[in-house]
């Protein structure tokens, strides 16, 4: 690391850790459960399960984004954090903010509005969290000397996610309104400003693992970034077909995203050209495998196999079945999981002064988990298609249809299984780097620029 | 080819024109609501309904206008499918009705909680949502399968009483029509006398322990109709 104050990412990128391994737990609580164990009912119904499993990706991921930006602003600025205790502050508040909804969720204190299900009073505090966030961010911005874009572009990622978790709390008591304008938060977040975060950090890390020139890779961010949002925004549209919003939404939803794809293979090309570009071999090969392990699942996961069914004709039959969570799973595993991974395999040798990444556990946590998390992929795809099939094409009951799937989930659990394997690896090896040293300060190991 | 501003604008342009397309379709969206989702229906049991339905998170299990959790049915058209008194009956012990199934938690809603729950739901099933839930499409008999025998029975003579086929049909068969949690009831009436049957809907646990059946709230007019019903299945 360059500054002192980028130390504080390593303890967003520890909570990171702890919160993912929570949600792994919770995973295989729903898994045991759709096989017909659930002895847990009386304590975790399903329904909790899943609201903290869903609950806590989004918060580790907020939280790999956050350590992300505290990691990466600094060195793209040229200086200090602006405030590195309002940093820690907002870090504890995030925690002990996240920690009171998944207790709460466990005694039916919730907003019960899917991936919205933090209760309103806790949703006043995230916004003042976030907003500390981004004021600590956008000083140390203002106060540089240096403006790069993907400084901009990760800042003004950063920003809109911000925004938009406003109109999500706002009350509707129309069902069709609810869902209309919590997509705005859920949709444009994922498959909107995300990705312009994911880009910005991309780029960070594209610049620091290959040593292309800035000016070529910030130019491409630009196309790729404009490609996710000229698809991504009336992409939203593919979630109201059938929620009772009219019907120009299957023809717009259904062009716009059939352009989605696109912009991930966009992002795809763009990362791997700019590897085969690049000036020499970067020693931490482990987080160029997370990098561009990110930039390619994240086409598979998200690009195509959401494609896969939000052609309305397809979607009538599949929506709302396990092809929903068959593409869920990749796609924000692709993506964000794997990007913040990404990040961390680069920050930590850095932040530490430890060269962990010569080992063999590196790789076999990334090889474990993605086979791992391509196991589970194909096993809800199997079990989807079968639904679709029995339940809405043929109109079998639906807990008839649920019995003849539990072999797949079998499957699943056994590849959940292996990715939390690879998942553990990595673990171990960020526990192995220790804490940041100040020794690191000020060198980079291995960087090209 | 493409410089660094040509780029920008690029990424500006394009994201400044869609998200003005985008506000101008939510606007319109907004303005045909009403209509399509028959807004003059929002009684205020119906709104209830929705805080219920949000306050013990059931789209966890779920899904409502397939969005939910996939782990419970698509309630959408729920009260078209079962008629509001079996969602009624089986609200006050989940369990109960689908014995040894995927359980669901009971949340002892008042009778008054239930009514609103079924009136939000009734709602949401009106909403016009562009044909969805498409009906199944692929005919049971285009699938080669062995002749199922033919269940003789005087059923199809006999009236159901009004009863039997909003709450027992959901678990047990007559004719080949019905539910398989249970029995079929074809030849229920040589088996048992109307004394025993009356007996059994009486309180089936005070018969046989530990049963899977649960125990209706029948009226008596209704239970005695109900026996003759079943006495008349031979």
């Amino acid at each position: 690391m360059r500054f002192q104050s980028q130390k504080v990412a390593y303890w967003f990128f520890a909570t990171c850790m702890l919160l993912l391994s929570l949600q792994i737990v919770y995973g295989f609580i729903m898994g045991f459960a759709r096989i017909g164990l659930d002895g847990l009912h009386d304590f975790i119904p399903f329904n909790t399960a899943r609201a903290t499993h869903t609950n806590l990706l989004v918060v580790w991921l907020l939280t790999g984004f956050m350590g992300a930006a505290y990691y990466i602003i600094p060195e793209e600025s040229d200086r200090e954090l602006y405030s590195v205790k309002l940093a820690y502050i907002q870090l504890l508040s995030w925690v002990v903010v996240g920690v009171i909804a998944i207790i709460g969720f466990h005694f039916n204190w919730w907003e019960g509005r899917k991936f919205l299900e933090i209760p309103r009073p806790l949703d006043y505090l995230v916004v003042v969290n976030v907003l500390t966030f981004l004021f600590n961010i956008a000083m140390t911005i203002w106060q540089a000397k240096k403006r790069s874009t993907t400084q901009l572009v990760l800042f003004f990622g950063l920003l809109c996610a911000a925004l938009l978790y406003l109109p999500g709390m706002i009350y509707f008591d129309n069902q069709t309104l609810d869902s209309y304008f919590r997509w705005w938060v859920v949709h444009l977040w994922v498959e909107g400003v995300w990705e312009l975060i994911m880009g910005g950090i991309l780029a960070f890390l594209l610049i620091k693992l290959t040593g292309v020139d800035r000016e070529v890779i910030e130019k491409w961010l630009y196309v790729v970034v404009g490609l996710t949002f000229l698809s991504g925004i009336l992409g939203t549209g593919h979630h109201y077909y059938w929620i009772g919003t009219p019907k120009y939404w299957l023809m717009v939803g259904g062009i716009f995203s059939a352009l989605e794809p696109l912009a991930f293979l966009g992002m795809a090309i763009w990362a791997l050209n700019m590897y085969r570009k690049k000036g020499k071999n970067h020693p931490n090969k482990i987080a160029l495998y997370w990098t561009l392990g990110s930039a390619m699942m994240s086409f598979i996961g998200a690009g195509f196999l959401g494609f896969a069914h939000t052609w309305p004709a397809v979607n009538q039959w599949t929506h709302g079945t396990l092809i929903t969570a068959m593409h869920g799973h990749l796609a924000f595993w692709g993506a964000y999981a794997m990007l913040v991974l990404a990040v961390i395999s680069y920050a930590m040798p850095n932040l530490t002064g430890r060269k962990l990444f010569t080992g063999m556990s590196g790789y076999l946590a990334f090889w474990a988990s993605n086979i791992g998390m391509l196991g589970m992929t194909g096993a809800l795809a199997v079990a989807g298609i079968t639904q679709v099939y029995l339940e809405r094409k043929l109109g079998m009951d639906f807990l008839v249809v649920q019995k003849e799937i539990i072999f797949h989930f079998i499957g699943m659990l056994l590849a959940a299984t292996l990715f939390t394997v690879g998942i553990a690896y990595f673990i171990v090896d960020f526990i192995r780097h220790g804490l940041p040293s100040n020794e690191a300060v000020g060198k980079n190991l291995g960087d090209l620029d | 080819m493409l410089s660094k501003s040509q780029a920008r604008a690029f990424f500006l342009g394009g994201t400044f024109l869609f998200s003005a397309i985008f506000v101008f379709l939510t606007v319109d969206t907004v303005r045909q609501n009403d209509t399509r989702t028959n807004a003059q229906n929002l009684t205020e049991d119906v709104l209830k309904g929705k805080e219920i339905w949000e306050k013990n998170n059931c789209m966890g299990c779920h899904t409502l206008l397939g969005e939910g959790a996939y782990y419970a049915p698509d309630l959408t058209k729920v009260v078209e499918r079962r008629g509001a008194t079996w969602i009624d009956v089986f609200l006050d012990d989940p369990q109960a009705m689908f014995p040894g199934e995927r359980k669901m938690v009971k949340y002892n809603f008042t009778k008054e909680e239930k009514g609103q729950v079924i009136a939000f739901l009734d709602w949401v099933g009106k909403i016009n949502a562009n044909g969805w839930p498409p009906k199944p499409n692929i005919p049971i008999d285009s699938i080669a399968t062995p002749q199922v025998p033919q269940v003789k029975s005087n059923a199809v003579v006999l009236s159901q009483p009004e009863k039997f086929s909003q709450i027992c049909i959901a678990c047990h068969a007559v004719g080949g029509k019905g539910g398989n949690v249970g029995p079929a009831l074809d030849h229920v009436g040589s088996k048992f006398d109307s004394d025993y049957l009356n007996r059994w809907l009486s309180d089936p646990q005070a018969i046989k322990p530990g049963t899977n059946m649960p125990k209706l709230p029948l009226t008596d007019p209704e239970r005695k109709e109900i026996v003759t019903y079943l006495s008349a299945l031979k």
